[in-house]
């Protein structure tokens, strides 16, 4: 039976951790808020090792919280983060991805910087400054930086957070004998959609959404083993999902992977979700992970990358790349599905479109098509936010009084 | 009609045919060893990657399954530009250089955008039957492709 306005509005007849406010999606107070009270403090993914290998590669990263950032490797091969901000008078230091640079020299007023963030020169300092002011004042911004989980480069501007151990805890045990080898990137494209987020990161901590993807019902749905994947979540909103053997050749013109992953049983497969809006998905045989970075309520930017191991023979490499792009490209059978999966709701969503309510209410024993996992998202995120997700702004609270 | 005229031709109906989404009319244009390919360089990690790569049974069976998978609906045009013809008439082949944009026209109101620009490398082989496709490099410039497409360009 259909329902009119008030049916339309009336809370859902759910546990309060069973729904969402779909405002959480389309408020800029709130999104303001996430960036300040979630992206600002937690640890975020700005790329891998791999794409800077040499001393002075650097990789320029817009974190989701908002500081523009440099990721360069110094001279004694660590890596370091700073802002991408001139402190003489605020312009961009480097423009490009990626690059070389010994000397970080700004174009405005070529005042410069070495790959350890101190100032080495302000041009003709002494005659404007006199001593009032000089290189020891005028380094660059550090951000906390760590490498880890698959040689991933790992970024907190929250100088008092915890460190990157204590932020993941146990949550990458289902992956951590799997990361032992050296990774390398051979596959990055990115995508902006009109959406929210959290709703990507919802799409990826979910399976009960494999009823849109045909390859993933033949391959994965009707064989054995499916229906028993479970859930677990873990301290700081992250969540893993087991593993299954999928039957890639179930597919028309798909076939078995050859290419394994060490450790890995043969057709794997698994997936952790990082809080707030990171998934290591491994699959057989390619490791890919989804970074989120927010542009805006209804906007985003998924950064994705597809990667093998770095001591991969060409021939295993090149069967890495095809098993990725058959449902994992732009043009793959899988993700063109999911995006179109949020840029729907990212319409559905908009302000003034009287969408009201998101449901995570099912529950089968915590298995693959349970929404628990982004039941665990939520709860995390309401008491970073200091706001209940299916309540955000305490209406509910202040009528119930 | 001279051969520079129909490999011309062949490569612009190649366009207009996947246009109408007539795939079995597509694969009709092309050798038996045919080869596809969508490739881009990522500035990020510094590498030329290979976005899709199908032989003609590959091509075939990805156009096969289409119908079975919820994708984008919107039409896409493809706007090709032959500008290299180098006939090699020993080996009976030919180069061919092109540039392609392609657009797509919204569901919603016919509003159209420009989805990706680049430029298509295409081997022809020259027979008595006239000249088909042997292979072809989709050379992106474009990079971001929104949520993407299921048919290649």
């Amino acid at each position: 039976m259909s329902r009119n306005a008030v049916e339309w509005k009336q809370t859902p007849s759910f546990p309060e951790s069973h729904y969402v406010d779909t405002r959480i999606y389309t408020e800029e107070d709130i999104f303001l808020d996430e960036q300040r009270k979630i992206f600002n403090k937690c640890w975020i993914i700005a790329c891998h090792e791999s794409e800077i290998p040499n001393a002075y590669d650097y990789r320029t990263f817009s974190h989701p919280g908002g500081p523009p950032l440099i990721v360069i490797r110094g001279e004694d091969m660590k890596v370091r983060t700073f802002y991408n901000i001139c402190p003489h008078r605020g312009n961009t230091l480097l423009y490009e991805p990626v690059g070389n640079a010994k000397r970080i020299t700004c174009i405005f007023h070529a005042w410069s910087f070495n790959a350890t963030g101190d100032c080495i020169d302000i041009s003709r300092g002494k005659e404007g400054y006199q001593d009032r002011f000089g290189c020891k004042d005028a380094g660059l911004r550090e951000v906390k930086t760590e490498l880890g989980f698959g040689g991933f480069v790992w970024v907190n501007v929250d100088d008092e957070s915890c460190t990157l151990k204590e932020y993941i805890g146990e949550a990458m045990g289902m992956l951590d004998e799997h990361l032992d080898q050296p990774l390398e990137v051979f596959h990055y494209h990115k995508a902006i959609v009109n959406t929210n987020y959290k709703l990507w990161h919802d799409t990826n901590s979910e399976f009960y959404h494999d009823y849109m993807h045909y390859f993933n019902r033949i391959t994965g749905m009707i064989q054995p083993g499916y229906f028993d994947r479970k859930y677990t979540g873990y301290p700081n909103g992250h969540a893993s999902v087991g593993s299954m053997a999928i039957k890639y050749d179930a597919y028309e013109g798909s076939k078995a992977r050859g290419v394994g992953w060490p450790g890995l049983a043969p057709g794997g497969w698994v997936l952790i979700d990082i809080f707030p809006g990171m998934t290591y998905n491994l699959r057989t045989s390619v490791l890919r992970m989804d970074t989120a970075i927010p542009l805006g309520p209804n906007k985003l930017l998924i950064e994705f990358r597809g990667l093998g191991l770095k001591s991969d023979t060409p021939e295993q490499r090149a069967e890495r790349i095809r098993d990725h792009n058959m449902i994992w490209g732009p043009f793959g059978r899988n993700l063109h599905e999911d995006l179109l999966g949020v840029h729907g709701q990212g319409l559905a969503m908009r302000e003034r479109t009287d969408s009201r309510w998101v449901i995570h209410g099912r529950e089968e024993n915590m298995t693959i098509h349970d929404e628990g996992g982004m039941r665990h998202f939520y709860a995390e995120w309401s008491r970073r936010m200091g706001r209940k997700a299916y309540d955000p702004y305490g209406e509910q609270a202040v009528a119930a009084k | 009609m001279d051969t520079r005229t129909a490999i011309t031709e062949l490569i612009h109906r190649s366009g207009l045919i996947m246009d109408e989404r007539d795939f079995k009319g597509y694969l009709d244009l092309c050798a038996p060893d045919y080869q596809y390919r969508i490739t881009a360089y990522s500035p990020e990690i510094r590498k030329d990657m290979t976005w899709l790569e199908h032989d003609k049974a590959g091509m075939k069976s990805l156009f096969e399954n289409l119908h079975r998978h919820n994708s984008d609906k919107s039409p896409i045009s493809r706007h090709i530009n032959v500008c290299l013809v180098d006939i090699d008439e020993a080996a009976e082949e030919a180069s061919v250089t092109s540039t392609i944009e392609v657009f797509r026209t919204t569901l919603d109101g016919g509003e159209t955008e420009l989805f990706a620009v680049g430029k298509l490398y295409d081997t022809v082989t020259l027979g008595h039957d006239g000249p088909a496709l042997r292979s072809r490099n989709v050379r992106l410039d474009t990079r971001l492709l929104g949520y993407g497409y299921h048919i290649p360009f």
